[in-house]
């Protein structure tokens, strides 16, 4: 909403604020202001001058080469005031004139900026100015000529005093009150403990407001009648001679479409432009002025809020071919189709409302109802008639229809969010007072209003010690009454009871003891207030609706800051929570960094990384935002594999993400899907550059098992096993190259390179090991508690073994069969050398060099002990491993 | 030769050649060979027995003194040397320490991931809770629930992401135009169900903050992700007052922003709370004098919050005649985008190792 500061200050006492001390009252009691924005023009270096000399440019039959006295504005050397010397053009420049003077560094609207200038070898040092090159109005016939008494040097800004200024309002959906300036003065007089200028002010009082206003308001208002006027003569026949109205209910329909419809005719009518003073108030509200009847229709509306079209009656009647229009509310039909006054064509449904005059051949649309009308009732340049409708249609259907046809006006954007049915007929009074003022329009007697159920008035209790209890501040009654009374309200009654809710006492009503030392205590009850709120206001419906009013026009800064005692709550985080932050930092740790990635999945990669599982489906968006958006995500890894490609698209060659995210498992019976949490990483170059002393091994499998190795042993998890992928189920894996990964004997994710086929879908043409591990059950398998086990105090002693065996044989059947040759005393088996050799060995067999770490628990073992434990291992190695030792 | 004699000129060598020794092995071979087991100066003192009486007591004596005179010199010079090849070492050996050192790689957390954790730990400070809950909703917790009006803007497909209902069996012509399909499946627009979800399984008080990551059908570009991380809180006590949605706040931001910040309320209006504000935090750019950074407000505005709407409490069980609380919401790719005047959201998403090893 924009508001005209000008326009506002004849509807409310602003205390001499001005348009910015305004606006920021607003902001602080909950009016967002989106701009400010001072009318047209920029004053600075501009200047009451007195032209002294004026004589013909010796070079230009028009111009004029004229000094000015600027007074202080322009000094010589010694500082004295010296007139200015500038070429001017106009016609009715003379010596003895008192002019505005635009001086050098002054920028006029259009940006038009003042130079030092040479005008047919003339210099010129600044401009005499014209009204429209100001920005004060239209007039470029000649310069602006300042009565006599206008002060030599003076800034224009302070001899003209401030243009316009335009307050530029967010009005939040549940103020519709806010969206007139009617409506709006009201919460200007509650934010501001002020007046509202009397309703019935006539011209004179304006007149009055003028002289104190000064020279300015006398612009803006010159002309302006008081902003409610009344009709003077109804002289045209009855309203119901010349058309009828009626609603046509359809059984489907979830509201009333219509609660209100008054309608007025005005006869005579000359179209024309609309007087300067109500062209300003709408402009400044945002609407194009275009003649007299929808300038007027407009401005009421920016008035009070109540919408108005103005039908083109001889043409209604045209169509009904009738008499007498019989004007029809009713319900679009499905696939209709209406010409709306943009020259638009649209198709309806019965979600829109339409109003129709009623033909032989059934109805027929004139307007699409609280939205815009038709281009067959328009009224144009010939139009004499007018039928003028003042109605309230339903918000719901309003805001479909505005939304289904991307439709907003003026119109509909009250409508969707309330328009006060009690106000319709005084909207539609006004309206028709301005016409008969500036259309020469005669008003028919007696309106039409049909309006079969009158809003009821609303009445609310409000306990004065709950608005202060949920506030945390002590709110006085007299506050509470009286700024409630400034929005509208008025208050009906007070009776004092007990209220159960009141958590502090203090709140409640007091009782002196008289004793200064003594805290008074309280009565136990509290005033409750009858509150009856005005129909302007849909949003109080409760007492917290009124509540909220009170707090916000208190000031929520004013009330003090407090922490809540939180007494029997104990917070932190779980201990899936703390596990889920070891996870990270383990990651982190382990140089991993941490990438967030869209949730959002293509098919084709739900196919690329999907294990098949036909109980699941996977989440499908209605109205994706493009094609590779379509579904919720199954697997992190193509989110992680897009960031390697990025990286080695953008010079980054040693990429090392993780991500914990979720995924989306639906099932067909169960409308919200498992959501999974899942950790996953990729990893692709080095872990570093090459640096002066280190030069690392690219990152391979075994980086990857040693993270998840580390993660587990994070996480506490003992029982695991890595088993080698299937090449089918796990088809993104280079095959030979992938694990899965089993917690107590469940599968919870995989680690792997990725196939390189894969890998030309992400455009990666480097080696990428990636796993993916489901986060949730690794929470599940984690545990916390350790069990110590004792040191022991006799030394180990460590043999060394080396054996070949055929290359088929895995290094973990190798550890467990060592291990249960080895007895009880083998504490720990460390595999350090892995060697092949075609000649010694053989082409089919590899040489294992194992570490074995032997302690005899509660005492030293002896060498004999140790040599005899290895004879017997040796030997079932040899038969269980069929490895044979290198000596 | 008597021996006396002999000691004599076992003392005379063995000083000199001790004066003479540069190194501590050179020392110590000379060591053995006068003071070690077969040392001359040992079989001297090895051999008293053969000696008369008379001799014995005077060549003993003598010999003594000529041992602990050498030993004496052997221990000066050893420590001598020693101090030598100490710091003939230390000058072999000098590093440029200029060199760099030799790091184990370091991972870092994503700074949206950092400004989570820095406010859950504000919060869990405060005794709050973390909670979680689906990212695929239903209308009824996302809006419904939440106090949101039936014809609300919010709720309407250009401005919340729906999904396909697995529960109702669409014509496959359908699904393939996704016309005409209405479903109250969706993906949640806010964390808000989840403040909903706790309130139904807690019994008040209720201390919670509730992260995660929401949608909303914006197409990417420098200022709008269609998925971002909203942290949003909780409070149900009784007499839980506005005050105390102020105190918290004021101590959450200066936590978050630093002590210098100011807040401002300003009232506002979402349907889940009542009353209803926008807070914003002074700039600390220009600290709130007006800035380009702030748009010359001086102030950014980084949270909504306001005291819980008692039709909102009531859908949840809770009686709004005994319990009051109140609620609010921020955005952490917001606060990032403050905190590190962030050129372009979508930075957030790309996994540009650049971008995230500088947080």
């Amino acid at each position: 909403m924009r508001i005209s500061f000008e326009w506002l200050k004849t509807l409310v006492d602003v205390k001499g604020f001005s348009a910015q001390e305004l606006a920021s009252e607003l902001v602080r009691t909950g009016t967002e202001v989106a701009a400010i924005e001072a009318e047209g023009q920029n004053f600075d270096h501009v200047v009451v001058g007195y032209v002294e000399t004026c004589v013909d440019h010796p070079d230009s039959d028009h111009m004029h080469v004229t000094t000015v006295n600027v007074g202080a504005h322009n000094v010589d050397e010694d500082g004295n005031p010296t007139p200015l010397q500038i070429v001017c053009g106009a016609p009715n420049v003379a010596a003895g004139e008192k002019v505005l003077v635009a001086t050098v560094g002054a920028v006029l609207p259009g940006d038009f900026k003042i130079k030092k200038a040479k005008l047919r070898g003339v210099e010129s040092v600044g401009m005499i100015c014209s009204a429209r090159e100001l920005g004060l109005g239209e007039d470029h016939n000649g310069i602006m000529v300042l009565p006599e008494d206008a002060p030599v040097g003076m800034a224009a800004s302070e001899y003209l005093g401030t243009g316009d200024t335009v307050i530029d309002c967010e009005i939040t959906p549940n103020r519709p009150d806010c969206l007139n300036m009617q409506g709006f003065a009201k919460e200007v007089a509650a934010t501001l403990d002020s007046s509202l200028q009397a309703p019935g002010a006539g011209e004179k009082t304006i007149a009055e407001k003028i002289a104190e206003a000064g020279k300015t308001a006398a612009a803006q208002t010159e002309g302006a009648p008081c902003n409610f006027p009344k009709i003077q003569n109804e002289t045209a026949p009855a309203t119901e001679t010349y058309a009828s109205i009626s609603f046509e209910e359809s059984p489907n329909d979830e509201e009333p479409r219509c609660t209100r419809y008054v309608a007025r005719v005005l006869t005579d009518i000359k179209i024309k432009e609309s007087p300067e003073w109500l062209q300003k108030r709408i402009r400044a509200a945002g609407a194009r002025p275009i003649n007299n009847v929808v300038d007027i229709t407009n401005y009421v509306m920016f008035l009070t809020g109540q919408p108005l079209h103005a039908f083109d009656l001889d043409k209604l009647l045209q169509l009904a071919q009738t008499k007498k229009a019989n004007v029809v509310v009713s319900a679009a039909t499905q696939g209709e189709k209406i010409v709306t006054l943009d020259g638009e064509e649209r198709t309806l449904t019965p979600q829109n409302t339409l109003i129709n005059v009623e033909t032989n051949d059934g109805l027929l649309p004139v307007a699409l109802a609280g939205v815009m009308g038709c281009e067959n009732s328009e009224i144009d340049e010939t139009s004499t008639r007018v039928f003028l409708e003042s109605a309230v249609f339903a918000p719901s259907y309003t805001s479909r229809t505005s939304r289904d046809l991307d439709l907003i006006s003026e119109a509909s954007l009250r409508y969707e969010r309330g328009v006060d049915a009690t106000q319709s007929l005084e909207a539609a009074d006004i309206a028709c007072a301005l016409f008969e003022e500036y259309a020469d329009a005669k008003i028919a007697e007696k309106p039409l209003d049909l309006y079969p159920n009158p809003v009821e008035s609303r009445c609310i209790e409000l306990s004065v010690a709950r608005v202060s209890d949920l506030a945390g501040a002590k709110i006085e009654k007299d506050f509470i009454a009286s700024r409630l009374e400034k929005l509208g309200c008025k208050i009906l009654g007070e009776t004092e009871k007990e209220d159960a809710r009141i958590v502090n006492a203090s709140y409640l009503e007091g009782v002196g003891t008289g004793a200064a030392s003594a805290p008074a205590y309280h009565t136990g009850l509290t005033s409750f207030l009858t509150v009856e709120v005005p129909a302007c206001r849909p949003d109080l419906e409760r007492e917290i609706d009124l509540v909220e009013e009170v707090i916000r026009l208190w000031g929520m800064e004013n009330i003090a800051p407090t922490i809540p005692a939180a007494r029997n709550h104990t917070g932190g985080y779980s201990t899936g929570q703390k596990r889920i932050h070891l996870i990270k930092d383990c990651l982190e740790g382990e140089g991993l960094s941490e990438k967030l990635s869209l949730n959002f999945s293509s098919g084709a990669d739900l196919v690329l990384f999907g294990e098949k599982d036909e109980n699941t489906v996977p989440v499908e968006l209605l109205a994706p935002l493009s094609s590779d958006q379509s579904f919720m995500r199954q697997s992190l890894i193509p989110g992680l594999l897009q960031g390697v490609a990025y990286n080695l698209s953008h010079g980054t060659e040693n990429v090392a993400l993780y991500e914990q995210g979720r995924v989306f498992f639906a099932h067909k019976e169960i409308q919200q899907p498992q959501e999974p949490t899942y950790v996953s990483g990729v990893l692709s170059g080095q872990w570093k550059k090459d640096s002066w002393d280190e030069h690392p091994l690219p990152l391979d499998f075994f980086d990857a098992k040693g993270i998840l190795e580390k993660l587990l042993a994070t996480l506490r998890i003992a029982k695991y096993r890595f088993r080698p992928t299937d090449a089918e189920r796990f088809s993104w894996i280079f095959p030979g190259r992938g694990a899965e990964l089993q917690v107590n004997k469940k599968a919870v994710g995989w680690l792997g390179a990725i196939h390189p086929l894969t890998l030309q879908k992400f455009d990666i043409e480097k080696d990428v090991i990636a796993f993916e591990l489901n986060q949730d059950e690794l929470l599940t398998a984690a545990k916390s508690s350790v069990s110590f086990k004792p040191i022991s105090p006799y030394p180990d002693i460590e043999v060394d073994l080396a054996f070949t065996v055929p290359e088929d044989t895995t290094y973990k059947t190798c550890v467990e069969r060592l291990r249960s040759a080895g007895g009880k005393f083998l504490k720990d088996v460390r595999l350090f050398d892995i060697y092949r050799d075609e000649k010694r060995l053989g082409a089919d067999r590899k040489s294992l060099a194992f570490a074995l770490t032997f302690n005899g628990d509660d005492r030293t073992l002896t060498q004999e002990e140790v040599d005899t434990i290895m004879e017997h291992l040796i030997e079932k190695i040899g038969k269980s491993l069929n490895a044979e030792v290198r000596k | 030769m008597s021996a006396i004699e002999n000691l004599e000129i076992i003392e005379k060598k063995t000083l000199d050649a001790i004066s003479k020794k540069a190194t501590l092995e050179e020392l110590d071979q000379l060591r053995i060979t006068v003071v070690g087991k077969k040392g001359s100066l040992t079989q001297i003192l090895r051999s008293m027995g053969t000696l008369s009486a008379e001799e014995r007591p005077l060549v003993g004596k003598r010999a003594n003194e000529v041992r602990e005179k050498i030993e004496a010199a052997l221990l000066t010079k050893k420590e001598e040397l020693a101090a030598k090849e100490l710091s003939e070492r230390i000058e072999a050996s000098a590093l440029d320490i200029s060199l760099p050192g030799r790091s184990r790689p370091q991972g870092h957390a994503h700074v949206i991931s950092q400004i989570v954790k820095e406010v859950e730990e504000i919060f869990i400070g405060l005794g709050y809770t973390v909670e979680d809950g689906p990212y695929v909703e239903t209308e009824y917790y996302n809006f419904t629930s939440l106090n949101a009006p039936k014809d609300h803007p919010s709720r309407s497909p250009r401005d919340t992401f729906y999904v396909v209902d697995p529960t109702v069996a669409h014509p496959k012509e359908e699904i393939d135009t996704r016309k005409n399909i209405i479903s109250d499946v969706l993906l949640r627009t806010q964390t808000s169900p989840v403040q909903m979800r706790t309130m139904e399984k807690q019994c008040p008080p209720i201390y919670m903050i509730s992260p995660g990551l929401v949608f909303r059908p914006d197409t990417p570009d420098a200022n709008h992700l269609p998925q971002f991380t909203q942290i949003e809180g909780l409070v149900i006590d009784k007499g839980i007052t506005f005050g105390d949605l102020r105190g918290t706040l004021d101590h959450m931001t200066r936590a978050l922003f630093g002590n210098d910040r100011r807040t401002r309320y300003r009232p506002h209006f979402f349907p889940f709370t009542e009353p209803s504000c926008e807070i914003d935090v002074s700039c600390g750019v220009c600290g709130g004098k007006g800035c380009r950074f702030c748009n010359h407000a001086g102030w950014l505005e980084i949270l909504g919050a306001g005291l819980v709407d008692p039709n909102v409490l009531q859908n949840a069980g809770i009686d709004p005649n005994v319990y009051s609380g109140f609620a609010f919401g921020m955005g952490a790719e917001r606060i990032a985008a403050l905190r590190y005047n962030l050129p372009d959201l979508r930075l957030l998403t790309t996994g540009d190792m650049r971008f995230l090893e500088q947080f």
